[in-house]
C-alpha cells in the first residue's frame, strides 16, 4: 500500500472531499443559493475513482491516526453504482424539488449523507469506517424528516433511535475487535484476520451482525424501513433504499472473516436472511402504497444478500465479498430507478413508461437478460444444491409476487405530475445503467463467460420461479382487498407499545432525582457515601499486602 | 528523595499564573476609574500567554516545573508544581476564561457616567479573576491545606456569580450551593486534620513517601473524597448544581460547568493516584464508578424531561461528570496509571466536556437573549434566527453524545476500550447507554430549533456575530479534539514518573 500522493489516491480523497467541500461552501450566501443545482456534480470524483482507481490507496494521516483509503473490487463496484445514483438522483432532485421551501437544507443533508456513504466504500481503517458510517446514517435523518409531517416525524424519530442503537452495537464490536491491538486504530483487514481467534468471537460477530442488520433491515430489525423510505421526497427515497442500506452490506463484506470461514455464524446469517426474504414478501403484498411496497421489497432483497454473505461465510469462500457486492449493485441501481420511476409513472402513465417500470420491477425477480438474472446467476454457486438453494430460488417467486402487486398498486396510485425531460432523463439513465453495468461487470465479478447466461438451462432456471410467482399472483389478486391490513412497519407497533413504559421510567427518574435533592435525603446520602467509601477503602487495603511504607 | 528544586525563571511562571488574576482583582478594586472589563482585557490575554508558556516549558523540558515559595522547602514552606496534567488544566482554564471574557465584554460593560449600575460588571469581573486564581492554585498546589484555601476562594467566587442577578430564585440556588459546598469543605478539612495528625506533613510529594494504607489514612481519604465529591456535584450529591448553573449568567455558567466542578475532581485524582498507595483491590474504585454510572443514567434521563434549556444543560453536566468517575477502576492494572487508556480517556473526557459544555451554555445564553426565554417547547424557528448558535450547540452536542469526530467520542472510545480490555462489561454498557440518552436530549433541542415556527421572526436586535463566533470556536475545539490519537499521550505522563 503506497502512501505517496498519486492520481488514484487524489481521486479517492476527492470522492468524499467534494461533497464535503460543497457542504462547507453553503456557509456563504452565493454558493448556498446554487447548492441544489450543484448536487449532480458532487459525486463525480467518486464515479471517476470507481472507474479509474480500483486498487488505489491513500494514507490520509500517518501513525498513530492511520486514516487510510483503499479501493478494492467490491468497494469499487458499490462506489461506482452509488456515485452514479447519487448524481442522477441529484439531477432529478434539482428539478423535483426546485420549488421546495426548504430545498437548501435538503441539499445540505443530501451532501452530508452522500459524503458519508461514498467514504464508506473506500475506507480501510476502523476509525474512519465508524466515522463514515455514522455520517451516512445520522445525516440521512435529515432526508427522512424533510417533509415535516407527523408521519415523517414519527419515521425520523424511529430511524434515529434505531440508527443510534446500531451505532452502539458497532462501536462495542469495534472496540472489542481493536482490543489487544498495538495500534490505537487498526486496519479493518488486520482486525478481521484476528477475529476467528478472538476470545470474544461470538460476541463480536453477534454485535456486528446486529449493527449491520439494523442498517440492512433484516427482520425483526427492519421496522423503520417501511416507515422511513416512503416518507422522504422521491429522490431521497431512491438514495435511502438504493444506497444507504448498502452501508450494512459493505459492513458485512468488510467485517466477516470469509477467509477463515465460520460455519455457525454463516448458517445463522443464511437463516436470518431467508426468513427476511419471505417475511417481507408476505407483509409487502398486504400494503397499498407503492413506495411502501418497494420498501418491503428492499427488506426482502437485503435478506437475499444476507443469505449470500452467510452462505459464503459458512463455506469460507473468498469470492463472497465480490459476489455480494455485485448483487448489491444490481439492487442499488434497480431500486433507485424504481423509486425515481414512482415519481413519473404513477397512476395513468404512458405505456412505454409502464413497460420500463414493469421491466425494472421484474428485474428484481430475476427476469432473463435483466440485471436481476445476472446477479442471481452469479451468487447461486455459493448455495450448493441443498435446501438453501431451493429457498433462494423460491425467493424469486416471492419477488415476482411482490413486484406484480407493486405494479398494480402503482397503476392505482394518484397520477404523477406530468414529467419533463429533467425527471425522465435521470430515471431512464439509472434504469439503463443497471443493465449496462451488470452486463459489463459480469465476467469480472462471477468469473464465468457470457455463454453460460444464454444457455437454455440458465434461462429456464431463471424463468420457472417467476412463472410460479405469476401463477400464484392470480389468486392473490382475487383476494385483493380482503387481505388483512398490516400497519406499515408491522412489528413496530409492538415496539411502540414500549413508549409509555419509557415515559414512566423517565418520570420515575425525575421523581427519584427530586427525592435525592431534598436536604434531609442529601444529607443522609452524604453520610452513607462516606461510610461506604470508607468501608470499601478499608476492605480494599485489607485484602492484599500493604505497600512497604 | 526528590531533587532539590531551584527556583529559576521558568518556575517563576507558576507564581505569576496564580498572582496575575489577583493583581487584576486588585487593579479592579483599587482603581475604580479603570473599568473592570478593561482590566480584564489586559489580564486575560496575559494569563493565556502565561498558561501556554507553562505548557510549552513542561512539554519541551519533559519534566515538571517547581517553585518553592521563599526558598523554604516543604514541610516548612509551600511548593507549586506543574506537571503535564497541571499544565493542560492551566491552558484549559485560560482558554475557557478567555472565551467567557470575550463573550461578556458587552454584557458586563461598565456604563458611562454615574447613572448606570456598576455593581454587576464589577462583581462579575472581579469574581472571575478570583475564581481564575483559585483554579490555578488548585492545579499547581502541592499542599493539602493550601488546596483548602483555594477551594474556599473558588466556592465563594462561584457562589457570588450564581446570584449575580439578585433574583429570589438565584439567591436561593446560591444559598443551597454555599451550604452544601461548605459541608464539603468541613469534610475535606477534617480529612486534612487527620492526615496532619498522622504524618505531620501536608505536602503531597512528601506524603507519598510516608503514606500507609492504615485505617486513619483511609478514613481521612474517604472524608476528603466525599467532601470533594459534594463540591464536584457527583450523584447523589448533586442537589445544588442544576439550579445554580441554570441561574447564573451564561458566561458564569460556562466557567462553572467547564472548570469549577472539575477543580475538586482534579483534587480527587491527585488524592487517589498521587497520594494514596496503590490499593490491591478495586472495590473502592468500583464504588466511585458505580456512583458515576448512577449519575450518567439517572441525570441523563432527568435531562430528557427538562422544559428549560439551561436546566437541561445543567443536568447534562451532572451526567457527564459521572463519566469522569468511571476512570478509577479503568486506570487500575499492571501499567502505571498514566499509561493506561482508561486514565487518558478520563482526562480527555474532562477536557472535551469543558469545551463542549462551555459552548453549550454560551449558546444557551445567546438563545435566551434573543428569544427572551429558554423554553425548549417554544424554540420552533430558532435555527433560522440564530444559525451559528444552533450550529455550535449541535457541534458541542456531537461531543456529548460521543459521536465522531469529537473529543467526546475519543474519550468514550478510550474508556470503552479500557472497560472491554479489563472485562468490566457493566461499565461498557453504561457508557453506551449514556451516549444514547445524551443523543436523546441533544436531539430534543435541535429538533425543536429546526422546526418551522414563530421564533424565526425577528424580534429584538440580532446578537452580534463576534459573540456567536466565540461560541462556535469553543464547539469547534471540542470537535477538533476528535483528531487526537487514540492512545496515552506522553504529555500527560510528564512529571508523574517521579511520584510512584
Amino acid at each position: 500500500m503506497s502512501g505517496s500522493l498519486n492520481l488514484a489516491g487524489l481521486l479517492l480523497a476527492a470522492a468524499p472531499g467534494l461533497p464535503l467541500a460543497l457542504l462547507a461552501s453553503a456557509l456563504w450566501r452565493g454558493p448556498r443559493a446554487r447548492l441544489m443545482r450543484l448536487l449532480p456534480f458532487a459525486p463525480l470524483p467518486a464515479l471517476l475513482a470507481a472507474l479509474l482507481a480500483p486498487g488505489g490507496a491513500l494514507v490520509l494521516a500517518p501513525d498513530p491516526l492511520r486514516l487510510t483509503l483503499a479501493l478494492d473490487l467490491p468497494g469499487a463496484m458499490l462506489l461506482g453504482g452509488a456515485a452514479l445514483l447519487w448524481s442522477l438522483a441529484g439531477l432529478y432532485a434539482a428539478s423535483y424539488m426546485a420549488r421546495d421551501a426548504r430545498r437548501t437544507g435538503f441539499a445540505a443533508w443530501w451532501l452530508a449523507t452522500m459524503a458519508g456513504s461514498l467514504a464508506l466504500f473506500l475506507v480501510a481503517d476502523l476509525a474512519s469506517f465508524y466515522l463514515a458510517f455514522s455520517l451516512a446514517s445520522l445525516a440521512a435523518y435529515g432526508l427522512v424528516a424533510h417533509e415535516r409531517t407527523p408521519a415523517a416525524g414519527r419515521a425520523a424519530t424511529l430511524y434515529m433511535v434505531l440508527a443510534l442503537l446500531g451505532e452502539a452495537f458497532l462501536l462495542l464490536a469495534f472496540v472489542m475487535l481493536a482490543t489487544g491491538e498495538a495500534a490505537g486504530n487498526p486496519m479493518i483487514a488486520e482486525a478481521v484476520a484476528r477475529l476467528p481467534t478472538s476470545p470474544w468471537r461470538g460476541a463480536i460477530l453477534t454485535l456486528l451482525i446486529l449493527g449491520f442488520a439494523l442498517k440492512m433491515g433484516l427482520v425483526p430489525l427492519h421496522v423503520w424501513m417501511p416507515l422511513a423510505h416512503p416518507v422522504a421526497p422521491m429522490p431521497a427515497s431512491a438514495a435511502l433504499s438504493g444506497i444507504i442500506v448498502k452501508a450494512g452490506v459493505i459492513g458485512l463484506i468488510r467485517f466477516l472473516p470469509f477467509e477463515a470461514g465460520l460455519e455457525t455464524a454463516g448458517t445463522v446469517l443464511v437463516a436470518l436472511g431467508l426468513f427476511t426474504a419471505f417475511y417481507a414478501v408476505a407483509v409487502g403484498v398486504t400494503q397499498h402504497h407503492p413506495k411502501v411496497v418497494l420498501a418491503y421489497s428492499t427488506v426482502s432483497q437485503m435478506g437475499v444478500i444476507a443469505a449470500v454473505l452467510g452462505a459464503g461465510l459458512a463455506l469460507g469462500d473468498t469470492r463472497t465479498g465480490t459476489l455480494a457486492a455485485y448483487y448489491a449493485l444490481h439492487h442499488l441501481l434497480v431500486k433507485g430507478a424504481l423509486f425515481l420511476g414512482v415519481g413519473v409513472a404513477a397512476g395513468r402513465a404512458l405505456p412505454w413508461q409502464r413497460a420500463i417500470m414493469a421491466l425494472l420491477a421484474l428485474s428484481l425477480a430475476g427476469l432473463p437478460f435483466t440485471s436481476g438474472m445476472l446477479a442471481k446467476y452469479a451468487v447461486k454457486d455459493l448455495f450448493g444444491d441443498g435446501f438453501a438453494l431451493l429457498l433462494v430460488t423460491l425467493s424469486a417467486t416471492g419477488s415476482t409476487l411482490l413486484m406484480l402487486h407493486f405494479l398494480r398498486r402503482l397503476a392505482r396510485a394518484p397520477d404523477a405530475k406530468p414529467a419533463g425531460t429533467a425527471l425522465l432523463a435521470p430515471w431512464l439513465a439509472v434504469a439503463a445503467s443497471s443493465l449496462v453495468a451488470l452486463w459489463v461487470l459480469f465476467p469480472v465479478a462471477s468469473g464465468a463467460g457470457y455463454g453460460a447466461l444464454i444457455a437454455p438451462s440458465a434461462l429456464w432456471k431463471a424463468a420457472w420461479p417467476m412463472l410460479l410467482g405469476a401463477a400464484l399472483y392470480l389468486p392473490l389478486r382475487r383476494l385483493g382487498g380482503r387481505l388483512p391490513r398490516i400497519p406499515e412497519g408491522d412489528a413496530v407497533v409492538l415496539g411502540e407499545a414500549l413508549v409509555p413504559l419509557a415515559r414512566q421510567a423517565s418520570a420515575g427518574a425525575e421523581r427519584l432525582d427530586e427525592l435525592i435533592r431534598r436536604w434531609p435525603v442529601a444529607g443522609a446520602l452524604l453520610v452513607l457515601v462516606i461510610l461506604l467509601l470508607g468501608a470499601a477503602l478499608q476492605l480494599s487495603a485489607g485484602i492484599g499486602p500493604l505497600r512497604a511504607g | 528523595m526528590m531533587p532539590v528544586p531551584v527556583n529559576d525563571a521558568a518556575s517563576l511562571l507558576l507564581v505569576l499564573a496564580v498572582l496575575l488574576p489577583i493583581l487584576g482583582l486588585c487593579a479592579m478594586l483599587g482603581l475604580r476609574g479603570l473599568h473592570p472589563e478593561r482590566v480584564a482585557r489586559v489580564a486575560v490575554p496575559l494569563g493565556v500567554a502565561l498558561a501556554v508558556a507553562v505548557l510549552v516549558e513542561v512539554w519541551t523540558g519533559g519534566q515538571a516545573l517547581h517553585y518553592t515559595l521563599g526558598d523554604w522547602e516543604p514541610p516548612l514552606g509551600l511548593r507549586l508544581r506543574a506537571d503535564g496534567l497541571s499544565a493542560v488544566m492551566l491552558v484549559l482554564s485560560a482558554v475557557i476564561i478567555l472565551a467567557a471574557a470575550l463573550f461578556s465584554q458587552r454584557q458586563f460593560r461598565t456604563p458611562e457616567g454615574i447613572a448606570g449600575d456598576t455593581r454587576a460588571p464589577f462583581t462579575f469581573w472581579s469574581m472571575l479573576m478570583a475564581m481564575w486564581s483559585a483554579l490555578n492554585l488548585v492545579f499547581l498546589g502541592e499542599d493539602l491545606f493550601n488546596f483548602f484555601v483555594a477551594l474556599e476562594l473558588l466556592t465563594f467566587s462561584a457562589v457570588t456569580l450564581v446570584c449575580l442577578d439578585g433574583r429570589t430564585a438565584t439567591l436561593h440556588a446560591a444559598l443551597r450551593y454555599l451550604l452544601f459546598a461548605l459541608l464539603g469543605s468541613v469534610l475535606y478539612l477534617l480529612g486534612v486534620a487527620l492526615i496532619y495528625g498522622r504524618y505531620g506533613v501536608l505536602d503531597i510529594g512528601l506524603l507519598h513517601e510516608l503514606v500507609q494504607a492504615d485505617p486513619v489514612t483511609l478514613a481521612a481519604v474517604a472524608m476528603m473524597t466525599v467532601g470533594l465529591m459534594a463540591k464536584a456535584s457527583l450523584f447523589p450529591l448533586h442537589l445544588w448544581l442544576p439550579p445554580a448553573h441554570a441561574g447564573a449568567p451564561p458566561a458564569a455558567s460556562a466557567v462553572l460547568s467547564a472548570l469549577v466542578v472539575k477543580a475538586p475532581f482534579f483534587l480527587i485524582l491527585r488524592l487517589w493516584f498521587d497520594l494514596l498507595p496503590p490499593l490491591p483491590s478495586p472495590l473502592a474504585g468500583q464504588l466511585l464508578a458505580a456512583l458515576g454510572a448512577g449519575a450518567i443514567l439517572l441525570c441523563s434521563l432527568v435531562a430528557l424531561r427538562q422544559a428549560r434549556l439551561k436546566l437541561l444543560i445543567a443536568y447534562s453536566t451532572v451526567a457527564q461528570i459521572g463519566y469522569l468517575f468511571l476512570m478509577f477502576p479503568l486506570a487500575a492494572g499492571p501499567l502505571a496509571f498514566w499509561e493506561t487508556i482508561g486514565w487518558t480517556g478520563g482526562v480527555l473526557q474532562l477536557v472535551s466536556h469543558a469545551f463542549a459544555k462551555a459552548a453549550m451554555f454560551l449558546a444557551a445564553g445567546l438563545i435566551a437573549e434573543t428569544l427572551g426565554h429558554d423554553r425548549i417547547g417554544e424554540f420552533a424557528g430558532l435555527a433560522r434566527r440564530l444559525p451559528v448558535a444552533v450550529a455550535a450547540f449541535a457541534l458541542a452536542g456531537l461531543s456529548l453524545m460521543g459521536l465522531p469526530p469529537s473529543g467526546g467520542f475519543n474519550a468514550k472510545l478510550l474508556l470503552l476500550s479500557a472497560a472491554a480490555a479489563s472485562g468490566q462489561w457493566w461499565i461498557a454498557a453504561v457508557i453506551l447507554a449514556g451516549g444514547m440518552l445524551a443523543a436523546g436530549y441533544v436531539f430534543r433541542v435541535l429538533g425543536a430549533a429546526m422546526a418551522d415556527g414563530p421564533a424565526g421572526e425577528a424580534g429584538g436586535p440580532p446578537s452580534p456575530l463576534a459573540r456567536q463566533l466565540v461560541v462556535l470556536a469553543l464547539a469547534l475545539v471540542a470537535v477538533a479534539l476528535g483528531f487526537v490519537p487514540l492512545q496515552p499521550f506522553a504529555l500527560l505522563g510528564i512529571g508523574r514518573e517521579v511520584l510512584p
